[in-house]
This record gives structure tokens, C-alpha cells and sequence, in this order.
């Protein structure tokens, strides 16, 4: 039965035949030079990581050239002064803060002590105001402060005997810790699953998260010393 | 026949390096067994021809159910956890070196 229309099918088969051929190619060949799917996945989130960082720091580029403008013509250099000097002053904790943030009270434990049980396991340790506030910090806080001690880049919250020091200041409970930060993401930082204060929440110590829109936070009141730090001279010139 | 075959071939291959798809990662395996059943089911067409027993219909609806089952199951295989894909390969595998052994011997009876 060697008809024309066997031919004609073969013809068409061969035709289709050969097209997906070439597609296969094309897609091994695209597959061998690329990477691994997973590879790709953690590529594409660098990327993103990346992209963001140049459009920030484009941002900063265009911020510093006006300023270098404004030096230049020198009365608006007065004011953009002002300006950093305001944001170092943040940074550092010498300014009183306000914005939406959450205010995290704790408290010891009002359990009873079961037989055999250490009363250590019931209050609460420099150790546990530590965690929350590193917790804090990885959720975006911008500014702490613990029973109306600010926290600062030098501050310590260590146990002294019954009480703990923040900024050599003697604090007992409750404790109040307030963040200034996104009140959602603060709050959800400490409320994840198997976080810290779930941890807490165990050992019977009370946490209490309220989400606010007006946080104060206090500026710091002691004395900022530097005796053994001086600011490093840049050899080269950054250009 | 064989000039048609190749022509054909030829230039579907040229059509299909110009054609600007890409098949995405994710469906190049299913792609991968479909055109292993397609050159199965073309290489059983041409034996066919050549034994004199070849079916229009039979070719035809063979290449496309071929394809379409053999990436399906494929595909299947993959939602249930079973590599099926394996049993297209072994298949498809078999039976193309049985018809390009009996289009051998046909060849060499002939020439």
C-alpha cells in the first residue's frame, strides 16, 4: 500500500519529527550551560538582594551629590550639617524617638513552685531580655529601650544579684521594653513559632505584646566617652 | 522514500532551530520521552512501509497517542512518586533497535 498518502504522512510525521528534535536540542544545550535549579532559585534571591543594594545605594549617590553641591554653594551646607548631625544623633541614642513600634512588658512567673523545682526557673535573667531583644533587633527595631533606658551601641543588660544593670542603671520587674519599628514585624519577630517567647510563655513567665502607634523611646542620659577609640584616617582618598 | 525521510527530517530541524521556543526546565523531561516516542513511532512507520503492511490511520494516530501518552505518563509518574518515565525509556528503547534491526535486514535483502 504505497500510496501517496503514506508518503504524505511520513512526510508530516518527519516534518513534526524534526521540529521537536531541534526544540529538545535547543532546551539540553540551554540546560547544560545553565545551572542547577536550585542553584537558581538561591542565584535569583541574591539577585534581588543585589538589585535592591545598587538601587539604594544609587539613591545615596544622588543624595551625596547634592549635598556636594550645597557644600559648594555653601549656604545649604549649614543645614545638610544639621541634618547628619540629627541622624548621627539618632544612631547613637542622644535623641528622644517616637513612631509606631510595640511595647513588650514581661513579668516573673506567678506559677508555684512544684516540689524539686529551682525558683531560678521562674523569674526573669538578663539572659531572657538579651533574646527578646536581639529579637527585636533582627525584626527591624530601630530604637530600644528597657524601663526607660535607651539602649545604645554601648549598653550592657547584665544580671547584678537580684536586679539587672541596662546603662549601669539598677532595673527590676516588669520589665517594659519598648521598639520603635514595622509594629507587624516586631510583633510577629517575637511571636514566632518556637521562638523565644513562646519559650517564655512556657516557663510561665508573663509576656505581654501590645502594638502601638506612638512609641517614646528616651534619649540616653549618661555620659558617651571615648578614651581608647579615635576615628581611623582613610590613607586613600575615596573617591 | 529515504530522500523524502531525511528532506523532511532536515528541514523540520531547520524550523525548529529558528522557532524562538524554549521549552521551560521544568517540561524538558516530558519533552525528552515525547520525542523518543515520536522516533519510535516514526522508524515503526517506515518498517511498515517497507514490509508493504503500511496504515494511514495507524501511523498517524500512533505517533500522536504515542507522544502525548509517553509525556503524560511521564508526567504522572512524576506526581506519584514512581520514575514511569523509566518504563517509556526501556520500551520506546526496545522497540526502536527491533525496527531499525528488521529495516536493517530489509536493506540488506534488498541491496
Amino acid at each position: 500500500m504505497r500510496s501517496k498518502g503514506a508518503q504524505v504522512s511520513i512526510a508530516v510525521v518527519c516534518l513534526v519529527l524534526g521540529i521537536m528534535l531541534a526544540v529538545q536540542f535547543k532546551t539540553t544545550q540551554s540546560l547544560n550551560t545553565d545551572l542547577v535549579p536550585a542553584r537558581v532559585e538561591e542565584l535569583t534571591q541574591k539577585l534581588n538582594t543585589v538589585t535592591n543594594e545598587r538601587d539604594t545605594l544609587g539613591e545615596e549617590v544622588l543624595s551625596l551629590r547634592e549635598k556636594l553641591k550645597n557644600v559648594r554653594e555653601d549656604n545649604q551646607a549649614m543645614a545638610d550639617l544639621q541634618e547628619e548631625l540629627q541622624k548621627a544623633n539618632m544612631v547613637a541614642g542622644l535623641v528622644s524617638l517616637e513612631g509606631p513600634g510595640v511595647i513588650v512588658t514581661l513579668n516573673d512567673s506567678t506559677r508555684n513552685l512544684q516540689a524539686g523545682e529551682n525558683s531560678n526557673a521562674l523569674i526573669i535573667h538578663d539572659s531572657d531580655l538579651l533574646m527578646v531583644v536581639n529579637e527585636l533587633k533582627a525584626s527591624g527595631a530601630e530604637a530600644i529601650s528597657i524601663n526607660g533606658e535607651r539602649l545604645t551601641s554601648m549598653s550592657e543588660i547584665r544580671c547584678a544579684g537580684t536586679l539587672i544593670l541596662v546603662n549601669w542603671a539598677k532595673i527590676g520587674p516588669p520589665f517594659e521594653i519598648k521598639a520603635i519599628g514595622n509594629p507587624d514585624m516586631l510583633e510577629s519577630g517575637l511571636l514566632i513559632k518556637n521562638g523565644f517567647v513562646e519559650s517564655l510563655k512556657y516557663l510561665g513567665i508573663q509576656v505581654h505584646i501590645q502594638k502601638s502607634e506612638e512609641v517614646e523611646i528616651p534619649a540616653y542620659s549618661g555620659r558617651m566617652d571615648f578614651t581608647f577609640a579615635k576615628p581611623l584616617q582613610y590613607k586613600e582618598k575615596a573617591e | 522514500m529515504w530522500l523524502l525521510v531525511i528532506f523532511c527530517l532536515l528541514v523540520g530541524m531547520i524550523i525548529g532551530f529558528q522557532m524562538p521556543v524554549l521549552l521551560p526546565l521544568v517540561y524538558a523531561k516530558y519533552m525528552s520521552i515525547a520525542v523518543l516516542a515520536a522516533l519510535d513511532a516514526v522508524f515503526g512507520g517506515i518498517r511498515a512501509y517497507m514490509e508493504d503492511g503500511f496504515d494511514n490511520t495507524i501511523f498517524i494516530s500512533g505517533f500522536v497517542v504515542n507522544t502525548l501518552l509517553a509525556a503524560g505518563l511521564a508526567y504522572l509518574g512524576d506526581r506519584l512518586g514512581v520514575e514511569l518515565y523509566l518504563a517509556a525509556v526501556v520500551v520506546f528503547g526496545v522497540r526502536l533497535f527491533q525496527n531499525l534491526g528488521i529495516i536493517r535486514r530489509y536493506l540488506l535483502k534488498k541491496y
